[in-house]
């Protein structure tokens, strides 16, 4: 397997889960199905975007992280926080406030993440002058770098090859601080993240071995902290005196700010939706004259990640507003910003590539082809048994997700409640069987369900 | 494995259907992405070409383990000289085909560039048959990303 350190943060508490299969119909890449009760999710197609977990009503699926406990107490700790944090506050919670709430929930040191983006702004330029293929996809949001891995492989190669603001962010804290003499092992950089994909990149990146985040902490988890820090303390007097970066850094992980910095036609497109229908368009050679594509799986970027506690278009709002307050920071020091990490541009610009994104084979067959020939035969076959109109009664998202469960080996025909009349009417299977089937899908229990008139609820009534 | 597509002259919205259908189907295929995507655009540019300048069309697609082979026949005016056709940038599309953004007369030479084999043929008033090949090829591993590659 190519990916060497594959793993998902998106998991099932199946404690929690029911099984109610909402989040079955709203993943893009169908990669959950119900078995024995609870939902499942398919490694080889997941791409930890989020959306189960924004539908689940039982609050069953969860964002795996490193958490607060992965801060250790020895060394020197660095929150890597992203500007959509201080979003999550009321704008009268100035950034400096907010961060230093953040450094008192437990660590020496925060850094803005959105100060990396002066850098991203220089390196777009150089990547447009060295890359021929066109259109390039940012790189920026891992849930869509993981979605064409898995289902526009084809599309790969357009992936820029540079690494995340979040990145060069942890490497230019890790060389700032060499310098000064600290001792590399032990410089601790945590990254406080708003989605889970985020958390993916941290632990399994693609492009290279190791990423230079040594843990992933909930933002929620961190706001929640850091609230109950600055409760009633509304102005400490914490505030900047120039600007650390240029104001509409802050506003990079949201839609619209990157594609300005690649030179060209460029588009920016956010929510998964709407990047699938643009994926496939791009894809089967619909679209041309393109030059760059700022995608996030998210509806308003990352102000709409599932880990952020407060509302997506308050948060993109405030961000606006913290935009001015810099461009007014920035005039009143004639036009000058101070980002301290542009001193070591040189040093990142050595180290900000990544490898190339290979595909991944979620959906391959069969790697042999007379064996895939025979499958898609079949799958044709039993398409025409099914009725077509993606119940999910099956326990897998649609039709023709069954039928290819069939071929893989991984379901029956059974499963189909529609085969299943036919199957009963023409003797081929007994109603006792097929209560089994369908008890192996939504679990035991399941159907012997009964409230009598009174609301009694009896489990033996049937 | 056989596959047929209608495709309908004049509707823009719906055109690349096919294509995309087929795309869909081979991406279940283990042969190279890059393959996939020029088999795909070869496809997508006839779908159009039917669309914008027939009054209607078929696709016949065979999928076999050594290539996929494409027929696409079309009920329309015809192409005068095939010739011509070829050419990069000529095109017949009216100005409203055009104010849609097709009909650059990169149609037909991108196709050529996309296929392994094309053949053309037309009569002018009765319509156009399209035949392409695209060979799978004698597949070797692709070493970083253990995908079959065709050989070159």
């Amino acid at each position: 397997m190519k990916d060497r350190n594959y793993i998902h943060s998106i998991q099932i508490d199946t404690s929690k889960c029911i099984g109610c299969s909402h989040c079955m119909r709203v993943c893009s890449t169908q990669a959950i199905r119900i078995v024995e009760g609870f939902a499942r999710i398919q490694p080889g197609r997941c791409v930890d975007c989020g959306e189960c977990y924004r539908v689940c009503p039982q609050r069953a699926v969860y964002a795996k992280d490193d958490g607060l406990d992965a801060v250790s107490s020895e060394g020197y700790r660095i929150a890597l926080v992203p500007s959509v944090f201080i979003g999550q506050f009321p704008s009268e919670y100035s950034a400096t406030r907010v961060l230093d709430a953040v450094k008192q929930v437990g660590f020496d040191e925060v850094f803005e993440v959105e100060q990396a983006v002066d850098f991203m702004k220089e390196a777009y330029k150089s990547i447009a002058e060295k890359s021929v293929s066109r259109p390039l996809i940012s790189s920026f949001c891992p849930a869509v770098v993981r979605l064409i891995q898995v289902q526009y492989p084809s599309l790969t190669e357009l992936i820029m090859q540079v690494k995340a603001p979040h990145d060069i962010a942890a490497l230019y804290l890790r060389k700032s601080k060499e310098k000064d003499g600290g001792i590399p092992e032990r410089i601790y950089i945590y990254y406080v993240t708003p989605c889970a994909a985020k958390t993916v990149a941290a632990r399994a990146p693609v492009g290279e071995l190791q990423s230079p985040i040594d843990a992933t902490i909930n933002m929620t988890e961190i706001f929640n902290k850091a609230s109950k820090i600055m409760v009633g303390n509304k102005n400490s007097g914490l505030h900047k005196t120039f600007a650390n970066m240029s104001p509409d850094s802050v506003n990079w992980s949201l839609s619209g700010t990157e594609k300005k910095y690649f030179p060209g036609r460029s588009l920016a497109i956010d929510g998964m939706d709407n990047v699938i229908e643009f994926l496939e368009k791009l894809e089967s050679g619909h679209i041309s004259g393109i030059d760059f594509l700022e995608m996030r799986a998210c509806d308003q970027g990352c102000a709409g990640g599932i880990l952020c506690p407060g509302n997506r278009f308050l948060a993109v709002e405030r961000l606006e507003h913290r935009q001015k307050r810099l461009l007014k920071l920035k005039d009143t020091h004639g036009g000058s910003e101070r980002n301290p990490l542009m001193a070591f541009k040189d040093t990142l610009h050595g180290l900000s590539g990544v490898d190339p994104v290979y595909p991944r084979e979620g959906l391959l067959l069969d790697d042999d082809m007379e064996k895939t020939l025979i499958k898609l035969q079949r799958i044709d076959r039993l398409m025409s048994y099914f009725p077509g109109f993606d119940c999910g009664a099956c326990g897998a998202p649609g039709c023709r997700s069954l039928a290819e469960d069939i071929v893989r080996g991984k379901a029956s025909i059974s499963h189909c409640v529609f085969v299943q009349r036919v199957m009963e009417k023409n003797y081929k299977l007994s109603p006792d069987q097929a209560f089994v089937v369908i008890e192996k899908i939504w679990g035991r229990n399941r159907l012997n369900k009964y409230r009598d008139s009174d609301g009694k609820e009896s489990f033996t009534a049937y | 494995m056989k596959m047929h597509y209608d495709i309908e002259g004049g509707n823009f919205s719906a055109a690349g259907r096919a294509s995309s259908e087929i795309k869909k189907t081979l991406k279940q295929f283990n042969i190279a992405p890059a393959l996939v995507r020029r088999i795909a655009i070869a496809l997508y540019e006839a779908e159009v070409n039917v669309v914008a300048h027939a009054w209607k069309g078929t696709m016949n697609v065979d999928l076999t383990p050594e290539g996929i082979n494409v027929v696409v026949e079309d009920e329309g005016p015809g192409i005068e000289d095939i010739g011509k056709a070829m050419e990069e940038g000529f095109s017949t599309a009216s100005d409203r085909v055009r104010q849609m953004g097709f009909g650059a007369g990169m149609g037909l030479p991108n196709i050529r560039k996309n296929c392994d084999e094309m053949y053309l043929s037309s009569t002018p008033g009765v319509g156009t048959r399209l035949e392409i090949k695209v060979y799978f090829g004698a597949s070797s591993v692709c070493e970083s990303c253990h995908r079959n590659f065709p050989a070159e």
